[in-house]
């Protein structure tokens, strides 16, 4: 890998680190887009549908996603953590690592051909671990780049993927390589993990079968999903009945995620109507303390669900158990009626909500808030300034939001790193 | 594969060329694909004349799917190119983007939208919504035998940007496109800057001093050499486009020389409402809003002055308005117009009625104006009990609220109130520790970074919490003669399973929500939209989510949609990024369709010129030929907005709007109307 | 709805502005509300560029009913309003002298976010087009699409 000196250094390629990166291209900046997994596309890309205007995901992000590989001023980086960071006069030093893919990108033409050969098969993450896929694969149909990755870790080394590639772009001998890229700003987009499903013990995420997270539920209802259709991962059976525990990860002082998630809401209620356009015949019921529908067109999409028939319940769930057949039993609160009642469904969702991905602050050293999210000291006056001059933040990585509001603040942020760039660029060729 | 060697010869060779088209029907993950029988349409795609290719693919617009099309153009010699697949206003572009990487002319492809107007509005009917994607396909199969290769309109962009509003959101936009070297003219209707922002004293969750920051903005925006700021000013006409928006500011005299300013202020006598505090007070017509506004110079309020001399050091000074007309050429226009708070009707929750109901805004003005440790008196009586009111103009439902005049109900949340209205009882609980505090609402809405904490500090601060149905309001009533309370709230809370409560207090505060300010002229005059909502509507939340379908026109804060400070910042910002790309290289490049003559067939009638109303995009001029002198008519392309009205008039078919051409009409009618048999036939 | 295939159904043409109809039916879509399949919309920049006979040959063709679709008074276009209606007249006595019934060519301002009245119009014209049947049996010397 060859050394790098761009303006401008984005770190991650999810949503807003995309949008970051083609904001400051676009006004002729050289950008870096640093990305850890193999391809680009965040967690965006895994969403069936994105709310209030139903389009289907992949529809807007896998334009995104082109066009960041196109682009002339971005240099794309994906399977890449970043090692170390030193701050230069005239900006940050980063030490990368590219991880092997023990593929020849120069060579991979994303035939696939390696991946239908490959006798192992693992659980995909991309599906949540609902589908499979092989340990040689294109990461997901609409990767970027279109390039095949090995899994080391649970390769048997039968050398078929080798074998059958026409292009010979396997490549057992790679190893990882250290480079450096020189940038005059970062941009950390470094995203979100949802609350882990099991953090409420008594809602029975991961030991009861037919208790399942909202990413989850996304597969389930993607086009691009490994089932093409909703059912219990217990049985596969078609669900009939179907829950929706609300802030199940947010709200909550005892797991410490004091605050609002911000997208449970919009997004249980999306999946309830798309689950019932797939399974009309399905009761679905959300169970709910406050509705924060509070975005552009969002009251219209709860009132539109509403009329569908969605059940809009406001209670407090205080337990999940199964029933002998692996029904899951929903005991809540009923707060408008001042009863607790018990409710059996075919399949519960829990509606997680969002933590920070660990890492880049860490090695960036930054400051973080209360809630562990990058901390934004002056968040009325400059709301995408981390503490550390030169180093700014987007998207989820400075708190939970959706995707229209990443997508705006990805706009902010190329704003205030192309201003910053034009300021300390100026002031070092002074200097 | 030979064949296609050939193929690629054939359509390399210079002089006849070969149409040769792809034909391409996206299932868009689904979304067609579970209606249209996208496999059917190709097939019968693929019978039709000049197509070479006609394929399917999950998706088209993922970097996989437009590598097919790249490669068919590179190794069959595609030379046209039809996708049927969403809307063209999503992806029109990627696909010109996808054809011009492979070497294509961008106009030599066409987009046929086969999900909104098909798939999705024909669920019921797969057979009826199969056949439509053919027809429809078939339609674009016609049009694109016949485009020609067209070239952008490449025009000179004025590296200047106008700002439209002067509150918090356009002064960040118009800082943030000035930093990058783009010359900003700022105006703002008030005679001060600072707008809805200025009239608040406190902003969650930081708790910081909103004028402070706000100041911080204006000094940088005022001390910046390349930002121009014009107060008292309206945009009063505009022409033209992007890159060259033509505009006409019409601002007003601020009536007061600066050494006779102080002196008019403390000797006139004439008072007006005063809109700073919400109608709240009074103040003189001419004034300073607050202590410390921008610019510091008092100004006349040109609305309320009713004429008459003020006596100053014995003259009598007469102030005359004499508005001047600044004219301006510039490439971008940030509309950041932002918002009015809604207004209640009269007798609505007893506004306007009973003295002790206010807005949420006019309450932080009343609060403003009681000094630190004395007591909130109201309306003579000292405040014991205060209910706020959420949703007031926000999240109403139709048949249960009172339309407005225009026969809208507000059906959007207004996103900010709910804070607010916690915040401001947060406020109230300081300062008056034994005022009893009833906030009424629907779901409480605390969704941004520390909003949270405020509805917790709220709950624990002993703010009781009443919770209501959207179709079962609140309802406040004068209370009776000689009782404790002047005003009585009932309510059916639900949080007590439907108890009717009623709560005598006194003072009712309306958390009123956002309505965008009203623009309707600014609308008229830019030719933009608005959504249902009213407010300035993007071309599409998460592709284009701060640009106008008018190119140079973008998006900056609450007129877009209720926002916070914190989000109309981000807005603001996001909306200069897109000014900074636009204009960035000092020229843009519009789309070719605007109207071509056909020399051969111009013999200069003038029926043309005389049914453009565009000025100066078509005249006839005179031309020796052979000796002879001819009259044709000329375009001039960055005059020519495309409508066509040159076209249908002209005797004799020679003018065409390009890419849009009447023969392409005809042909895709033609293949609309295609008989069934040639339907079936091309199943076969 | 569903489309009976051995019925034939008559056709209707929408020609829909970029501005205006055409990003109105598109809000339609969005809102996935239903209307009958035989609708095919064109979109267009603005309805003055075609000349009266462009709807005659259209009816000639086969096609049964026309909808303009266009901006109204919102149109980007300054000839648009005016423009469109003289249009219109012009092609209503294009349509008499031909024998073509009039109600076959309809004119509606639709915006961009028009759902209901989008639906309104398409379904006024599918039901009129019940009642008075194709534009074939109509006209007096049917021309042939090869025409």
């Amino acid at each position: 890998m060859e050394n790098l000196h761009v303006d401008a250094l984005v770190l991650g390629g999810g949503i807003a680190g995309m949008q970051a990166a083609l904001d400051l291209a676009d006004q002729g900046f050289q950008v870096a887009l640093l990305e850890r997994e193999p391809s680009i596309g965040g967690k965006m890309i895994t969403l069936s549908k994105v709310f209030p205007t139903l389009d289907c995901c992949s529809c807007i992000t896998t334009p995104k996603m082109s066009a960041v590989a196109h682009h002339p001023n971005i240099h794309l980086l994906t399977y890449c953590e970043m090692q170390s960071v030193a701050e230069t006069g005239s900006g940050f030093r980063l030490a990368v690592v590219q991880k092997p893919r023990y593929v020849d990108v120069n060579k991979c033409t994303g035939c696939r051909k390696c991946e239908y050969e490959c006798p192992v098969t693992l659980p995909s993450p991309f599906d949540r671990g609902l589908g499979a896929y092989r340990a040689i694969r294109v990461p997901f149909s609409t990767a970027v780049p279109q390039t095949a990755v090995l899994d080391i870790e649970n390769c048997i080394l039968c050398g078929k993927c080798e074998k059958v590639c026409a292009a010979g772009a396997v490549d057992f001998t790679q190893r990882a390589e250290t480079f450096e890229i020189q940038a005059t700003t970062l941009v950390v987009a470094s995203g979100f993990e949802l609350t882990p499903l099991n953090a409420k013990k008594e809602y029975g995420g991961e030991t009861l079968q037919n208790v399942i997270d909202p990413l989850m539920m996304e597969r389930f209802l993607a086009p691009t999903g490994p089932y093409g259709r909703v059912l219990r991962p217990g049985d596969g059976k078609e669900p009939t009945s179907i829950a929706y525990v609300q802030c199940a990860g947010s709200r909550d002082q005892t797991l410490g995620v004091e605050y609002c998630s911000r997208v449970c809401c919009m997004y249980a209620i999306k999946q309830a109507m798309l689950i019932s356009g797939a399974l009309p015949m399905a009761d679905i019921t959300i169970y709910y303390m406050d509705i924060r529908t509070f975005g552009k067109g969002y009251e219209q999409f709860y009132q539109n669900a509403q009329a569908m028939g969605v059940e809009f319940v406001r209670g407090k769930v205080a337990a999940i158990r199964e029933d002998d057949e692996q029904n899951p039993v929903v005991k809540v609160e009923l707060t408008e009626e001042g009863r607790i009642i018990e409710r059996t469904f075919d399949l519960v969702v829990l509606s997680l909500g969002m933590v920070p991905t660990a890492g880049a602050d860490g090695i960036l050293s930054l400051p973080l808030g209360e809630d562990k999210f990058i901390a934004i000291p002056a968040p009325n006056a400059n709301p995408c300034e981390t503490a550390r001059p030169g180093i700014f933040v987007t998207g989820t990585a400075m708190g939970p939001m959706d995707i229209v509001d990443s997508i705006i603040t990805a706009g902010s942020v190329a704003s205030a790193a192309s201003a910053y760039i034009r300021e300390h660029q100026k002031e070092t060729a002074y200097a | 594969m030979p064949d296609k060697q050939k193929a690629a010869r054939k359509a390399a060779s210079p002089d006849k060329e070969e149409v040769r088209v792809g034909v391409y029907t996206c299932h868009c993950g689904g979304n067609i694909s579970h209606v249209v029988q996208c496999e059917r349409v190709a097939k019968a795609l693929g019978k039709m004349p000049d197509v070479v290719v006609a394929r399917t693919d999950p998706s088209f617009c993922s970097d996989a799917g437009q590598a097919i099309i790249e490669q068919d153009i590179q190794e069959l010699g595609i030379n046209r190119v039809v996708i049927g697949a969403c809307a063209p206003s999503l992806h029109e572009q990627t696909f010109r983007n996808t054809v011009t990487r492979a070497g294509l002319n961008p106009y030599l492809y066409h987009h046929v939208g086969i999900r909104e107007q098909d798939s999705w509005v024909h669920d019921g009917d797969p057979e009826g919504a199969t056949e439509k994607a053919v027809r429809l396909m078939a339609a674009g199969l016609a049009k694109a035998r016949l485009l020609t290769p067209l070239e952008p309109i490449r025009l000179g962009a004025e590296k200047g940007a106008l700002v439209i509003g002067g509150g918090v959101a356009g002064l960040r936009a118009a800082l943030d496109i000035a930093h990058q070297g783009i010359r900003v003219t700022l105006v703002e209707k008030s005679p001060f800057l600072g707008g809805r922002m200025a009239q608040l004293e406190s902003i969650f969750p930081t708790d910081e001093e909103p004028r402070q920051l706000l100041h911080a903005l204006i000094e940088q925006a005022a001390a910046h050499p390349s930002i121009t700021i014009l107060t008292g000013a309206e945009v009063t006409a505009v022409s033209g486009y992007v890159g060259n928006f033509n505009l006409q500011v019409t601002q007003h005299e601020r009536g007061l020389s600066e050494e006779l300013a102080e002196a008019l202020l403390a000797a006139c006598e004439q008072e007006a409402p005063d809109n700073f505090n919400y109608g709240l007070t009074r103040r003189k017509v001419v004034y300073r809003p607050y202590p410390g506004c921008y610019p510091s110079t008092p100004a006349v309020d040109w609305e309320h002055y009713d004429g008459r001399p003020i006596q100053v050091d014995g003259k009598a000074v007469v102030l005359k308005d004499k508005p001047q007309v600044h004219a301006l050429t510039v490439g971008a226009i940030v509309l950041a117009t932002g918002f009015n708070p809604y207004e209640p009707r009269q007798g609505e929750y007893g506004y306007g009625e009973i003295t002790e109901v206010v807005t949420l805004p006019q309450l932080i003005r009343i609060l403003a104006q009681v000094p630190q440790g004395e007591p909130l008196i109201w309306n003579g009586h000292p405040v014991r009990d205060v209910a706020l009111i959420h949703c007031v103009g926000s999240r109403e439902i139709e048949g249960v609220h009172t339309p407005q005049d225009d026969g809208q109900v507000n059906n959007y949340c207004s996103r900010v109130c709910c804070t607010a209205s916690l915040h401001t009882a947060l406020e109230l609980r300081r300062r008056f520790p034994e005022i009893n505090l009833y906030e009424l609402y629907q779901d409480i809405r605390t969704y941004g970074r520390g909003h949270e904490e405020i509805y917790n500090q709220a709950q624990s601060a002993m703010v009781h919490f009443l919770r209501y149905r959207g179709e079962k309001q609140p309802e406040v009533a004068a209370a009776p003669p000689g009782d404790t309370h002047p005003a009585l709230v009932r309510v059916v809370d639900t949080l007590t399973y439907g108890e009717e409560i009623e709560v005598p207090v006194d003072l009712v505060v309306l958390a009123v929500g956002m309505m965008p300010s009203p623009i309707d002229a600014l609308v008229d005059m830019l030719k933009v939209s608005r959504g249902n909502d009213r407010f300035l509507l993007e071309v599409h939340p998460k592709l284009r989510p701060v640009e106008m379908a008018v190119r140079g026109i973008v998006l900056a804060g609450t007129a877009q949609g209720p926002m916070n400070i914190q989000e109309s910042l981000s807005a603001a910002s996001a909306a200069a990024a897109k000014v900074a790309a636009l204009l960035g290289q000092g020229r843009v490049e519009l789309p070719p369709f605007v109207a071509r003559v056909d020399e051969s067939k111009c013999d200069g009638t003038g029926a043309c010129v005389e049914a453009c109303q565009e000025e100066g995009a078509i005249a006839l001029q005179t031309f020796q030929e052979n000796g002879h002198e001819v009259r044709r008519a000329v375009v001039t392309p960055a005059n020519c907005t495309g409508c066509g009205a040159c076209v249908g008039v002209c005797p004799k078919r020679a003018i065409d709007v390009q890419a849009w051409t009447l023969a392409q009409y005809e042909a895709m009618v033609d293949a609309l109307a295609m008989d069934i048999p040639a339907f079936a036939e091309a199943e076969k | 709805m569903a489309s009976n295939p051995k019925a034939k159904q008559p056709k209707i043409l929408i020609l829909a502005t970029l501005a205006g109809g055409y990003a109105g039916a598109d809000s339609t879509g969005q809102a996935h509300a239903d209307y009958p399949a035989n609708t095919y919309i064109l979109p267009i920049m603005c309805p003055v560029m075609f000349p009266p006979e462009f709807f005659v040959r259209a009816f000639e063709r086969g096609i049964d009913g026309i909808i303009i679709m266009y901006s109204g008074t919102d149109s980007p276009y300054k000839v648009e309003a005016d423009g469109t209606a003289a249009l219109v007249n012009s092609s209503y006595a294009l349509m008499k002298e031909r024998g073509i019934d009039i109600r076959r060519l309809r004119l509606a301002a639709i915006c961009t976010v028009c759902v209901k009245p989008f639906l309104k119009e398409v379904n006024q014209m599918v039901e009129l087009l019940q009642g008075i049947g194709f534009v074939k049996d109509e006209l007096a010397a049917p021309v042939t699409a090869s025409a």
